[in-house]
This record gives structure tokens, C-alpha cells and sequence, in this order.
């Protein structure tokens, strides 16, 4: 497979599941933002926690600098200007299946473009939960779509690699933001206010009905971090990511030289083994926020030894 | 809104001869079966069903790049219902002489950068390919595969006063729009199907495989057809015609390129693939040649690929179309193709040219000169920077001075005579009008030729135009030919 083809499904990957993830974090926070909050939390302090999350805060100070009526909800989704917003995601994940054409098929490439014509400027007059719930719908058909009318090969793994290593970072960003949250309801007794938040949590991960299969009894946060975190079936917990992508990082370079494939694949099958041999105490124990942080920078690695070893790499020898 | 009235009914025609309509308003035989279903169709019906078949264009990204526009922004090409309906012995005229027109062009194109025989027998003179564009030095002494250079073939046709098709211009350097006579088709089966005469329609579905088996057919001698690996090379999506490149390569199952995916080694070109490098062997470039090699066209390309010629000229690797074609479809050797059919093939032109008159041939100048005023003047290459001067509608001052400037610099002009040509009714958001209509038919050469049946029907922006080109917003239409009888 082309190496540029291969790059390309792989963005597009994680250009999907980036939307999908912004575009639930929203409705998530718009039904905070409607529903009872504690008194001293306004709306732009849910928004704010939102931005500073997936990481364009420094950016949206600036825009909201020279835009003094830029609503951070809006900056996150509907702001061309922000090259990180849900519109501008949907935006760049259709160009390259535009450029890709040839590679997903027809009912794939129209479920992208229909988002894509459903994101211009009438988007924000029809509601930002209107869109929200279109671009979660359309993302979940796109993915749908894809397992049943592409062809099972490399572009299809690189595909998912992209997708679970985004996953991997947006649920460990989404713990991340509320971490400060997590720590003191370790000893704490669970009251209304904290179980509002850890809602807010689980549904920021669409994992509220997980959780409720998954424990009986009260929300807490230990329960809440395990799920999120350790869960080895829960499909959006940091192990889970990590072991899909480990396997799908493997079908992808079943033909590539072994040399340049097996750095990343090293590397998860580390991560795989570390997650899957810790527990929320010890983790809690060493510091959550460190142990996140560390995920996150090791995540990023093996994206750049991807995109080098693989993506970039000049082969050196002559077939 | 009130009672819906008859659209079809209430359609005029223009001075020029329509393709539905006789002169007396009858429809023709050819076009019975739509008039039939389409009768009763008002105002509303029209509007729903073009907004069914925009829908669908839109949806499917069948779209082309707008330029002037910073934003790079998309835009369907405009889409007309009704078809234009060729009959099968029609059509099979067309098509004779569509396969004997570029039988010709490829053995003036072998001729031209080997022996130059029409030169020297005075076919074309040496000033008249002096005064030529297109010529390329790089494709001299080298014959490609199979001795084809045209492999896909544009070739623009008018409908005269008199009924008679006329070629209007050649295309044989990358001609572009058979995407949209296979989407146009689609659109059309989804949008009205209840048009079709069943059963009685040419299908346009052939066209991708046809392309890949000639693709396949002139690979190089040292590689099996099962082994032959093709690709089509793009300069990349911001190109006007991307939308077709990525259509074909879908199409075909093949690897869509851009220059950066190809490297050569040893006169061998190879994809850079995640697995290491893959060999190419056939490489369908939609870049113009000055694009495809920055090593010995435009040293500042980013879109070919360094070594693609030398690797071309040794025979590993085959491109398609040829380098080099350009010369045969430039303005001015455009009048002398009916000379050159004549000369390479000893029969006569199937399908004749306009009249056309050229500065660089002396007897064609004099009457340039004499007969001005009843003519169209145009500039021979699209650099010259002169306007068109349109005899008929111009003053006398003018004429005077347009003279002058023939005079001055004759290679710089062609002329033809004002062409009325045929219309075919479109719906402009209220009612039937005329647009004038030219066609696009495809022809596939390899060993042998192969003419998609039909091609593109492009329609002028509105009834006054005679331009038919998207640029000037101009649009499509699907293009029927009837199989067997049901014809005029």
C-alpha cells in the first residue's frame, strides 16, 4: 500500500474519532449547562474545562482576545478559525476522504461527505445539540459502513490504528481534566454533588451504562477511574485502546520489514502488559495525574515512530 | 402556482436547428419516447426532479474545483434532465468516423517525431509546423508501444445547420469529462428512470474496464499482463479534474499517484509503499508533459517525477497518453486533418471539419484577408493575447484594423465562418429554453479503438451562449444512443 494512502486513512481515523469524541464532550456539557449546576459554576467555567481538555486553550485566549462575543462552546465547535473545532475536523477528515476516494467506498465516502455539507454556516443556527447528535450519528454510520463495505486489508488497519490511538489520548485527556476531582473522593463520602460530577464523567465517555452493568451500588470515583482506565472490555478504557491498537498495528505491518515495524510494537506490547498488571490503587498511590501524563507522552511517541518509521521512511534497499 | 402547463408544449426554438424538434415543431423520431413520457410535465415536475438529481451529484462529491475562488470551492456541474438521444445508424457513423480520425492522428504523431514524411511530401508545410504549438523535442525518435500515442481520445463534435456532424476540435493531450457521462447516467437512472425506453439504451458501463485492458495492452515487453501493474498519476486534489481522476482509479482498482508517491531507479519506476518499493509498469498521468519530469521539462515541478522520461524512452515503463501530442491537436494543424486522413489512411473524412482558414498558408490568408467581415478571427495559441473578432458584428473601422493586424502577423490567426449549431431543450428553473450543445464522444485506442457509446454533451449557461465550457457555467447532459431500431 502507498505510503501517503496508508498516512491518509490512518488521519482519517483519528480525525473521526477526534469528532466523535469532541461532539459527545459538547452534548455533555450542554446538558450541564442546562441542567442544575453547583451555584458558583457558570457555564463558561464547563466550556472553559472543555477547551483547556483538548488542548486549544492557549489558542482561544488569543481568538477571544481580537473576538470579545467568541463563546469558548463556540470556538470548540463551530469556529473555522479554530483548525481543532468540530467543524473543522469534520472539514479535514472529508478532504482526505476526498483525497481517498479510491480507497473507501462510495456509501463511506457519502456518509463523510453528508456531515460535511451538514457542517457549514447553517450548522450553528440549527443548534449545537442538533449538530452534536449529527456528527455522533454520522461518525457511528461512517465507522459502520466501513467494516461492512471495505475490503478487510492494511488501509483498513492503518485505519483503526489511527482510530484507537486518538481514542487512547482523548480518554486519557477527559480523566485528565477532572483528576483533581477523582483525588479527594478517595476518602470522601459520596455526596449529590460529587455523584453529579461523576455523571458528567461517564458520560463525557459514553460509559455511564458500562459503569451500571459493570458495579452495582454507588458511583465512586476509585470505580470510576478503574472502568475508565483498567477495564480490559470497556471499548473506550485506556487498556482496551491500547490492546486494539497493539493488534491492529500488527495486521497493518504483517508485510513491513521487521526492523522498522518493531519499535511501536515493542512499545505496546509494554504498555498492554503495564496496564493490564496495575490496579487504580497504585496508580492513585504514584500520582493519577503523573501516571497520565506519562501515558499521553508515550502514546504520542509511538505516534511519531509510526508516521516516521513507516509513513516517511525512505526504503533503503531495492526490492 | 396555478394549473401546471405543458413545458414541453410551450418550448420556442432558436435560428439554429434543434435536436428534439423539427422546424415545424413535430418531435422527432429519434426523441418520440421521451416526448411521450415527459408530456404533461410542468413547472413543478421539472423542479422535483432536478432537485432529486442535484441532490445526488452533491452527495456523491461529484463535483469540480473552482479556481478564481480562494477557498478552492466545489461545485456540481450543472446538470440538465433532458438527453440528448442519437439513433444507432447515426451513431454508428459517428463512431466510423471518430476510429478513422484518430487512426490518423497517431500515424501523423509516429510520422511527425520520426521521418516527418508529410512534411516532405507536403502535407503540412515546414512553415505551418513551425507556426505550430505542441511540438516536443523529447518525444522525437521514439515510438511507443504498439505505435499509439492517442490512447484516450476528446474529440469535440457540432451539429451543423444542414444536420451534419463537424469536428470541432481534437483533444489528445489528457481530454477530461468521462466521469460525468458515467455519473450523469447514474444520476439519471436515479433520479428519472421512468425516462427510459427500456432496454433501448446504450450502457456507458464498459468504459472502465476497456481503459484498464488497454492500459494493460501497451506494457512493456519484459512484464505479463497478469504481472502488469498500472497506476494513474494526478497533480493532486486541487486539480479541477480530481474528482474524475479519483473516479477512474476507483473504477479500475487501481493506485491513484501523485509525482512524490513515484521514484525511478535505473530506468525503473517504483511506488513507495509501506512495505517497501512496488514496480510500476503503465502510468495513465492526468499532468500535462511540461509537468512531468522536472529534470528535463519545468525544473521547478513539484508534481512528475525526476527520471520519468529517460525511463519512458527506454521502454520500462509506458506512458499514457504519449508525450509529445499536443502538436496534434493545436488550432492550425486542426485545418490540414482532413489532408492528413487522406494522406496516411487514402480514404476520405467520415466526419469533416469546420471551415477553417489559417495565416501561415498563403492561399487560406488571402481569403482570411478578403472574406473578413463574414468571418469569426481567433488567435491561433491562447498566448497571442488578441481578442476574437467577429466579422459580422463589427464595424467597418473594426474589420479595417483586425486586417492590419492579419497582415502584420498572419501565423497569429485562424478564422471559420460564424457556426449556428443545434440546440437542445433545457429547463431553467421555469420553463424549456434552447442551449446550444456540442458532444464529447471518447475513443479508447490500444491494438484496436473502442468509442464509449455517446460521450459528454456539455450545454451552453443560457440561450444566447455559444460557449459550452464549465468554466463559463455551462452544463451536461446525458447522452442516449438507441440500440437497434427506434430511430430515424
Amino acid at each position: 500500500m502507498l505510503s501517503r494512502v496508508a498516512e491518509n486513512l490512518y488521519w482519517l481515523g483519528r480525525y473521526l474519532e477526534r469528532a466523535e469524541n469532541v461532539a459527545r464532550l459538547a452534548a455533555v456539557n450542554y446538558r450541564a449547562s442546562v441542567e442544575e449546576r453547583s451555584p458558583d459554576e457558570d457555564e463558561a467555567v464547563l466550556w472553559d474545562a472543555l477547551v483547556q481538555a483538548i488542548g486549544s486553550d492557549a489558542a482561544y485566549a488569543e481568538a477571544a482576545g481580537s473576538e470579545r462575543d467568541l463563546s469558548s462552546g463556540e470556538w470548540l465547535i463551530f469556529s473555522a478559525r479554530n483548525p481543532g473545532s468540530l467543524v473543522s475536523t469534520i472539514t479535514r477528515a472529508r478532504g482526505l476522504a476526498r483525497e481517498l476516494r479510491e480507497h473507501i467506498s462510495r456509501e463511506v465516502f457519502e456518509e463523510i461527505n453528508l456531515l460535511y455539507l451538514a457542517s457549514d454556516e447553517s450548522a450553528a443556527s440549527r443548534g449545537l445539540r442538533s449538530y452534536t447528535a449529527t456528527v455522533q450519528r454520522g461518525v457511528a454510520a461512517t465507522m459502520g459502513l466501513y467494516d461492512n463495505t471495505v475490503l478487510f486489508d492494511e488501509g483498513g488497519e492503518w485505519l483503526r490504528c489511527g482510530m484507537f490511538i486518538e481514542r487512547a489520548d482523548m480518554t486519557s485527556r477527559i480523566i485528565d481534566a477532572k483528576y483533581y476531582m477523582l483525588l479527594p473522593s478517595l476518602a470522601d463520602v459520596d455526596g449529590p454533588l460529587d455523584r453529579y460530577h461523576w455523571l458528567a464523567i461517564l458520560r463525557s465517555a459514553s460509559a455511564h451504562e458500562a459503569f451500571r452493568k459493570r458495579y452495582r451500588g454507588s458511583i465512586r470515583g476509585t470505580r470510576v477511574a478503574e472502568l475508565l482506565m483498567l477495564d480490559s472490555a470497556f471499548p473506550r478504557s485506556l487498556r482496551f485502546c491500547v490492546s486494539a491498537l497493539e493488534r491492529h498495528y500488527k495486521l497493518a505491518t504483517a508485510g513491513t520489514p521487521r526492523m522498522r515495524a518493531l519499535p511501536v510494537a515493542r512499545e505496546l506490547a509494554l504498555m498492554d502488559l503495564e496496564l493490564g498488571s496495575t490496579s487504580t490503587g497504585d496508580i492513585m498511590t504514584s500520582g493519577l495525574h503523573e501516571f497520565l501524563r506519562e501515558f499521553q507522552v508515550r502514546v504520542n511517541r509511538v505516534h511519531t515512530t509510526i508516521t516516521d518509521e513507516i509513513f516517511h521512511a525512505v526504503p533503503a534497499s531495492m526490492p | 402556482m396555478g394549473e401546471p402547463g405543458d413545458l414541453l408544449a410551450e418550448y420556442s426554438q432558436l435560428a439554429g436547428p434543434d435536436e428534439m424538434f423539427d422546424r415545424d415543431g413535430g418531435i422527432r423520431t429519434n426523441y418520440a419516447h421521451l416526448g411521450a413520457r415527459l408530456k404533461g410535465w410542468g413547472e413543478r415536475d421539472y423542479h422535483a426532479r432536478q432537485a432529486a438529481a442535484d441532490l445526488d451529484q452533491l452527495n456523491g462529491g461529484v463535483t469540480f474545483t473552482v479556481y478564481q475562488d480562494d477557498a478552492g470551492t466545489e461545485r456540481i456541474f450543472p446538470f440538465s434532465l433532458i438527453p440528448r438521444v442519437i439513433g444507432a445508424t447515426e451513431w454508428a457513423r459517428i463512431e466510423a468516423g471518430l476510429v478513422q480520425r484518430v487512426a490518423a492522428l497517431n500515424r501523423f504523431l509516429a510520422d511527425i517525431y520520426t521521418q516527418q514524411r508529410c512534411v516532405t511530401d507536403g502535407v503540412i508545410s515546414a512553415d505551418v509546423l513551425g507556426g505550430a504549438e505542441g511540438f516536443n523535442l523529447r518525444a522525437m525518435g521514439f515510438v511507443p508501444p504498439l505505435g499509439v500515442y492517442a490512447h484516450i481520445a476528446g474529440i469535440d463534435l457540432i451539429r451543423d445547420q444542414g444536420g451534419e456532424y463537424r469536428v470541432l476540435e481534437d483533444n489528445v493531450r489528457t481530454p477530461s469529462g468521462v466521469s460525468y457521462v458515467l455519473e450523469n447516467r447514474r444520476t439519471m437512472l436515479n433520479a428519472v428512470p421512468d425516462l427510459f425506453p427500456a432496454g433501448a439504451v446504450a450502457s456507458v458501463d464498459d468504459y472502465p474496464d476497456r481503459l484498464l485492458d488497454m492500459l494493460v495492452s501497451v506494457r512493456p515487453d519484459s512484464v505479463s499482463a497478469e504481472e502488469t501493474r498500472a497506476v494513474i498519476l494526478t497533480p493532486g486534489q486541487a486539480n479541477s479534474a480530481y474528482f474524475e481522476h479519483s473516479f477512474l482509479a476507483r473504477q479500475m482498482g487501481v493506485e491513484l499517484v501523485e509525482g512524490r508517491d513515484l521514484v525511478v531507479h535505473d530506468q525503473r519506476v517504483y511506488l513507495r509503499a509501506t512495505t517497501g518499493l512496488e514496480r510500476v509498469h503503465v502510468i495513465y498521468r492526468r499532468v500535462d508533459d511540461e509537468y512531468l519530469d522536472p529534470l528535463v521539462f519545468r525544473p521547478d515541478s513539484i508534481l512528475g517525477v525526476a527520471g520519468l522520461v529517460d525511463a519512458y524512452r527506454s521502454g520500462q515503463v509506458a506512458i499514457v497518453n504519449a508525450i509529445g501530442n499536443g502538436i496534434a491537436d493545436d488550432k492550425v494543424i486542426y485545418r490540414f486533418i482532413p489532408d492528413v486522413i487522406r494522406y496516411y489512411l487514402n480514404e476520405e473524412p467520415i466526419l469533416p471539419n469546420v471551415d477553417t482558414w489559417v495565416g501561415t498558408h498563403p492561399e487560406d490568408l488571402a481569403h482570411i484577408i478578403e472574406h473578413l467581415g463574414d468571418l469569426v478571427l481567433k488567435p491561433a495559441n491562447g498566448s497571442g493575447g488578441y481578442g476574437i473578432v467577429i466579422g459580422p458584428q463589427s464595424t467597418r473601422a473594426e474589420i479595417e484594423e483586425a486586417r492590419e493586424r492579419v497582415r502584420a502577423h498572419p501565423s497569429g490567426f485562424i478564422a471559420q465562418p460564424l457556426q449556428e449549431f443545434s440546440t437542445i431543450p433545457t429547463f431553467n428553473g421555469t420553463r424549456l429554453e434552447p442551449r446550444r450543445a456540442d458532444l464529447r464522444p471518447f475513443v479508447v485506442t490500444g491494438a484496436t479503438s473502442w468509442v464509449l457509446p455517446g460521450g459528454l454533451t456539455r450545454v451552453a449557461a443560457d440561450s444566447e451562449s455559444y460557449i459550452v465550457n464549465s468554466s463559463q457555467g455551462g452544463g451536461s447532459k446525458d447522452t442516449w444512443v438507441l440500440r437497434g431500431r427506434g430511430e430515424a
